[in-house]
């Protein structure tokens, strides 16, 4: 399932900037995981060539550390279980991985916006709250009307 | 510093086109619309010149500003243009909002966050798209991204008959508002309070009239909120209930101080366009029968004429005929 903190979050398992925590820390193997070549494909348009080589249609061939900050984040968000990671560093196009990925796991992120989860029904629980939202009227009332962003 | 600058950073295989002409623009939108190489580029510009192979072109010195030593590296920057990425830790800290305010720079700031110690403008709140497939481009092999607005809240469509006026002003803006729309006008108190009144309220059509200059933190959440609910709320946003009497021709503006305010209001004494508007009415109306103040609306603001002089320049599906 996924749980969400909104607002300012201080744990030390925290990772504001999961960017640069990701290029000090990706395992190769997560490249070639498929669902990071699939994701990759879909948020970068770019196709993972091998573990160290991504071929962007933007930017040429680019080194893993070139990927966008919201394709990194979920490829964390996948495969190291021990942090809590800054989804602000992803924008809308990056929900329905975030939903899939909390559909294997248990999966804690913070955010401090409104991310569209799109129009169907999910289960997000507010850890702020301790409340389970199953809808985005139902998440954007919970989240504004406690002043959590 | 005043003034609008456009900015054209290039190498070879990315192009991007920004415009900015407020004290603060917001970049936000989807991840991997280039906001983070646009900032990365102008970084290893200024890292390495002209040897980078990177091209800036722009009247104004661009420059990154990042976690390290931000607060000596700001205070020693003028009439330049900083961006920041959303790596920054620092852009929510009332720090750098009391830097920002008095700062003779301009800020091009990446974040999805709202930056709720900073007023910018809802009207200066970007995407970035990739327009490479427009015919202007489309000969070259590389990557043309310019800005787009995400809040286009001056196109008001159908005509409105709201059930409840909500306006952000609490003093002479809602004094003025409540002229036009009687007993269905309430005050929120605050900009932060709007959210709140539009939620408790269960009339079937809402109007909110916000200051749109400052409005930027607070129009992001509004709009997701709306789009999440369905109800029916369209949100006004003049720059600022003061903009809107300098533009009604109710007493002489030059037409460049309203339609190139870029160039006027000067960011070392103004932190958003809503305050200079308000010192422009405030110093211009002193020794007539209209000065204004901010606290309370002057009487003659309400004659028959001049609140008929302000409904001509707001959008006419907003006032209606019995208004």
């Amino acid at each position: 399932m996924l749980k969400i903190y909104y607002g300012d979050l201080e744990s030390n398992s925290y990772i504001f900037n999961p960017d640069i925590f990701f290029n000090n820390s990706y395992e190769d193997e997560w490249i070639t995981d498929p669902i990071s070549v699939q994701m990759i494909k879909d948020i970068d348009k770019s196709d993972v060539i091998g573990p160290k080589v991504i071929d962007s249609p933007f930017l040429g061939s680019i080194p893993v550390e070139r990927l966008s900050g919201g394709v990194k984040t979920l490829i964390l968000m996948n495969n190291d279980s021990e942090h809590i990671f800054n989804a602000s560093a992803c924008g809308d196009n990056c929900a329905k991985w975030i939903l899939k990925i909390a559909n294997k796991k248990d999966l804690t992120i913070r955010l401090g916006y409104l991310m569209d989860f799109g129009t169907d029904d999910f289960d997000i629980e507010i850890l702020n709250l301790g409340k389970i939202v199953h809808n985005r009227r139902e998440l954007a009332e919970s989240v504004l009307d406690n002043h959590l962003i | 510093m005043v003034g609008k600058y456009d900015i054209e950073i290039y190498n070879n295989k990315v192009h991007y086109f920004l415009t900015v002409k407020r004290n603060i623009t917001i970049l936000q939108g989807d991840s991997a619309s280039g906001k983070t190489e646009l900032i990365r580029l102008i970084g290893e510009y200024e890292a390495n010149g002209n040897s980078s192979g990177i091209t800036i072109k722009c009247d104004k010195k661009c420059t990154v500003l990042t976690n390290v030593d931000w607060v000596l590296r700001l205070s020693s920057l003028s009439q330049s243009i900083i961006f920041i990425d959303e790596t920054a830790s620092f852009l929510k800290e009332t720090k750098f909002a009391e830097m920002v305010r008095g700062s003779d720079n301009y800020f091009v700031i990446v974040s999805r966050d709202d930056l709720a110690l900073l007023p910018y403008s809802v009207e200066e709140i970007y995407g970035l798209r990739d327009v490479s497939g427009l015919s202007k481009y489309n000969t070259y092999k590389k990557v043309y991204n310019e800005m787009y607005k995400l809040y286009n809240l001056s196109d008001v469509c159908n005509k409105v008959n709201p059930g409840l006026v909500i306006t952000e002003d609490s003093n002479s803006g809602y004094e003025f508002y409540k002229q036009i729309y009687g007993g269905n006008c309430e005050s929120a108190g605050g900009k932060s309070k709007v959210y709140d009144r539009i939620r408790n309220s269960n009339k079937e059509s809402i109007l909110a009239i916000v200051d749109g200059a400052a409005f930027g933190p607070d129009v992001g959440k509004l709009m997701r909120y709306l789009s999440a609910t369905g109800k029916k709320c369209v949100l006004f946003a003049p720059e600022s209930f003061e903009y809107l009497i300098l533009k009604a021709d109710i007493i002489d503006v030059p037409k460049a101080v309203l339609e190139e305010t870029y160039n006027y209001a000067d960011s070392n004494k103004f932190l958003s366009w809503e305050e200079f508007y308000t010192d422009f009415l405030v110093q211009n109306t002193q020794r007539t029968v209209f000065r204004y103040g901010k606290a309370k609306l002057n009487e003659n603001y309400k004659a028959p004429k001049i609140i008929d002089k302000i409904k001509n320049i707001m959008p006419e599906q907003i006032i209606s005929s019995r208004n």
